[in-house]
């Protein structure tokens, strides 16, 4: 047959199956039903996964980007940013961090150290308790918690040990509740004076905002004495060489200790990609299980696509008998009936990509959650329906295309 | 060009057998006007199935322009029934969901015809046996010689080489069927060879030659028309 005329027989199945499917609406809305809600769950329940990862990413991405944290001691947890550590022996020593410093801006952007204890701060007559940090001007940088009001202290105060302090947003709320202009002010910590210079960004989590900053070389002098660090702060280049500089570090930082494993190490490194791992792989178990589910609807659906074109066939075996009386071969009955399980499916997919839309819109709209649909699941979905119909449809159109033409046209 | 020889056709109905044709022979030659005759169930629809290559015979040989139609594919029987066969059935089969002139279309969707093109030669068809104004008609709505002018009109629209009307003016008065014959005989004059069943005495005697069933077999009377 020429192209044309295969043209001419497409465009034919397709009037006769809308013709046929017109013919019996309620039971072709029935049919696709399962179908239908199978591509609609489908979008909408990857779509909550997937915005459950992409939102904790983002709050991830909130701590810094790249970020990668060199910490004393032993691990405890997954946290990336542990919210005490002050009661721990800082372990890491200049050597450390001239090695990290050392290694290529392809690896390291930035490192920022930062040692901690806790302090007792006064102003007026006013107390409150807070994490005293000390470190380096980058710090802002690496862990994305920059000054709102007034600025972060400077090289010179670096260098010049000053007794500069920028305060986290609950200390100025504690020291200052008439909201006054606190810069230049002089606070007290620990009985010592240190004058404020800023005031940093709302982060919404009490290790930050309940915290103040100062300069290391002052938190030596005048703090701790320890010339250790608790801290080593890393911005890496990207997320791909992540592994690769933990692996990098962990191997140098154990040759300066003279240690074989991590396992007896004083010190251990956290990593934003372990942690959005984590989340990624718990997200994609849940779209993994939801999109099971779904493809349990889908093949439900598939189902009654197949019960009801086999009902069609026996149905309209009369229709098939004279069709083929007048020249139909077993492929044009073929054709005609897989174009009509073919249709009842895409019409149902299609429905079902926008219930899968208006369930994520509505998910987010009523029921707060971050949903984002996907382009691939919307595709996976209504492929996947599109295969459901030719696969399920396979069967009554094999089964209509063998009927004897006689013996159909006889059929009652 | 039509060849039967010794053709049988058994239905096994429970412990009886219904010998619908017992030993059928003869043969119509391109280009003829044939009859059949004979009583109610006396196998004529049987053998038009077997004919139109619709039906296969139980035994015997079936010759269709020298070759053995139980030899060739289904697909082969189906692209001769669509191009060079015109069925008139006798329950007419129309399908009850497609109008007049849809129902004319039919064989032509199977040859690829495009959808204009078809739909101008089944109206010219519906126009040539006088139902022009009913083609948006569908069959329900349809007088049952109306209906089988649609049936004629769908297995004249192909032009076939071999029309096969069984009981084509049943449902017809006298004079529309006389109408219809003439149309067979003109289709006949231009060289289309046709094999009529038929109650009518009337209608039969205008044919050629006539062939009677009886039994499932050809009665010896008519037998001797058909020639070696
Ligand atoms: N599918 C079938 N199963 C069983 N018996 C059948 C079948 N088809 C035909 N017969 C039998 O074969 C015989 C011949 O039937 P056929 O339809 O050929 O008769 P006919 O000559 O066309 O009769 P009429 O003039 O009434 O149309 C009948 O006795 C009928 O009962
Ligand atoms: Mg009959």
């Amino acid at each position: 047959m020429s192209t044309g005329a295969q043209l001419i027989m497409l465009w034919e199945n397709i009037a006769m199956s809308v013709r046929s499917i017109a013919a019996n609406k309620g039971r072709a809305v029935l049919t696709a039903l399962g179908v239908m809600i199978g591509v609609g769950s489908v979008i909408a329940l990857t779509a909550l996964g997937t915005g459950a990862a992409v939102s904790v990413e983002a709050r991830l991405g909130n701590l810094g980007a790249n970020l990668m944290i060199v910490y004393s001691g032993q691990p405890r947890g997954t946290a990336l940013v542990r919210t005490r550590t002050t009661n721990i022996a800082p372990a890491l020593t200049i050597d450390d961090l001239a090695f990290i410093d050392s290694l290529p801006p392809d690896l390291v952007v930035m490192t920022s150290p930062e040692s901690s204890i806790n302090g007792q701060l006064k102003f007026e007559n006013r107390n409150t308790a807070a994490t005293v940090i000390g470190t380096d001007t980058d710090y802002p940088e690496i862990r994305n918690f920059r000054p709102v009001f007034g600025d972060f202290f400077t090289p010179a105060d670096l260098e010049g040990r000053r007794n500069v302090v920028a305060i986290g947003v609950q200390v100025y709320r504690d020291l200052f509740p008439d909201g006054r202009d606190p810069l230049g002010t002089t606070i007290r910590m620990n009985g010592l004076p240190f004058t404020v210079v800023g005031i940093m960004e709302e982060k919404g989590n009490p290790g930050q905002d309940a915290s103040v900053l100062i300069p290391l070389t002052t938190f030596r002098r005048s703090l701790s004495g320890s010339d250790r660090y608790a801290i080593i702060n890393i911005q890496a280049a990207s997320p791909d060489v992540m592994y690769q500089l933990q692996e990098i570090i962990e191997t140098q930082l154990l040759a300066f200790r003279r240690l074989p494993s991590m396992e007896l190490a004083d010190f251990y490194i956290a990593n934003q990609m372990d942690l959005i791992g984590t989340v990624r792989g718990v997200a994609d178990t849940f779209t993994l299980l939801l999109g099971g589910i779904a493809a349990i609807s889908l093949l439900v659906g598939g189902i009654g696509i197949m019960n009801i074109m086999l009902v069609s066939v026996t149905e309209r075996t009369r229709e098939i008998g004279v069709r083929m009386a007048l020249g139909a071969k077993g492929r044009h009955v073929m054709t005609q009936f897989l174009t009509e399980a073919v249709i009842l499916s895409a019409g149902g997919g299609l429905i079902g990509v926008g219930l899968g839309y208006a369930g994520a819109w509505g998910a987010w709209r009523f029921g707060g959650l971050a949903a984002v649909v996907s382009p691939e699941s919307v595709l996976i979905a209504f492929g996947f329906a599109l295969v459901t119909g030719l696969f399920f449809g396979g069967y009554p159109a094999y089964r209509a295309s063998r009927l004897d033409p006689i013996e159909a046209l006889r059929y009652e | 060009m039509i060849h039967l020889t010794d053709v049988h056709k058994h239905y096994q109905m429970g412990p009886t057998v219904v010998r619908a044709l017992d030993g059928v022979s003869m043969s119509v030659d391109a280009g003829e006007f044939v009859a059949i005759v004979g009583p109610s169930g006396s196998g004529k629809s049987t053998m038009m199935n077997i004919i139109g290559c619709l039906d296969s015979p139980d035994a015997g040989s079936y010759l269709l322009a020298g070759e053995e139609a139980a030899e060739r594919s289904a697909d082969e029987l189906a692209e001769i029934r669509n191009r060079n066969i015109g069925f008139v059935f006798q329950s007419f089969n129309l399908l009850p969901r497609a109008s007049a002139v849809e129902n004319v279309e039919l064989p032509l969707i199977y040859r690829g015809i495009s959808g204009r093109v078809r739909r101008r030669m089944a109206e010219a068809m519906l126009e040539r046996v006088g139902l022009a104004d009913r083609s948006r008609h569908l069959p329900a709505e349809l007088s049952g010689g109306q209906r089988q002018r649609v049936a004629i009109a769908r297995a004249l629209v192909g032009n076939p080489s071999v029309l096969l009307a069984d009981e084509p003016t049943g449902a017809l008065d006298t004079h529309t069927g006389e109408e219809i014959m003439t149309l067979f005989e003109q289709l006949n004059a231009e060289g289309v060879t046709v094999v009529l069943v038929t109650h009518d005495p009337h209608l039969a005697r205008r044919a050629a030659r006539a062939i009677t069933l009886l039994d499932g077999r050809v009665t010896t009377a008519t037998a001797l028309e058909v020639r070696p």
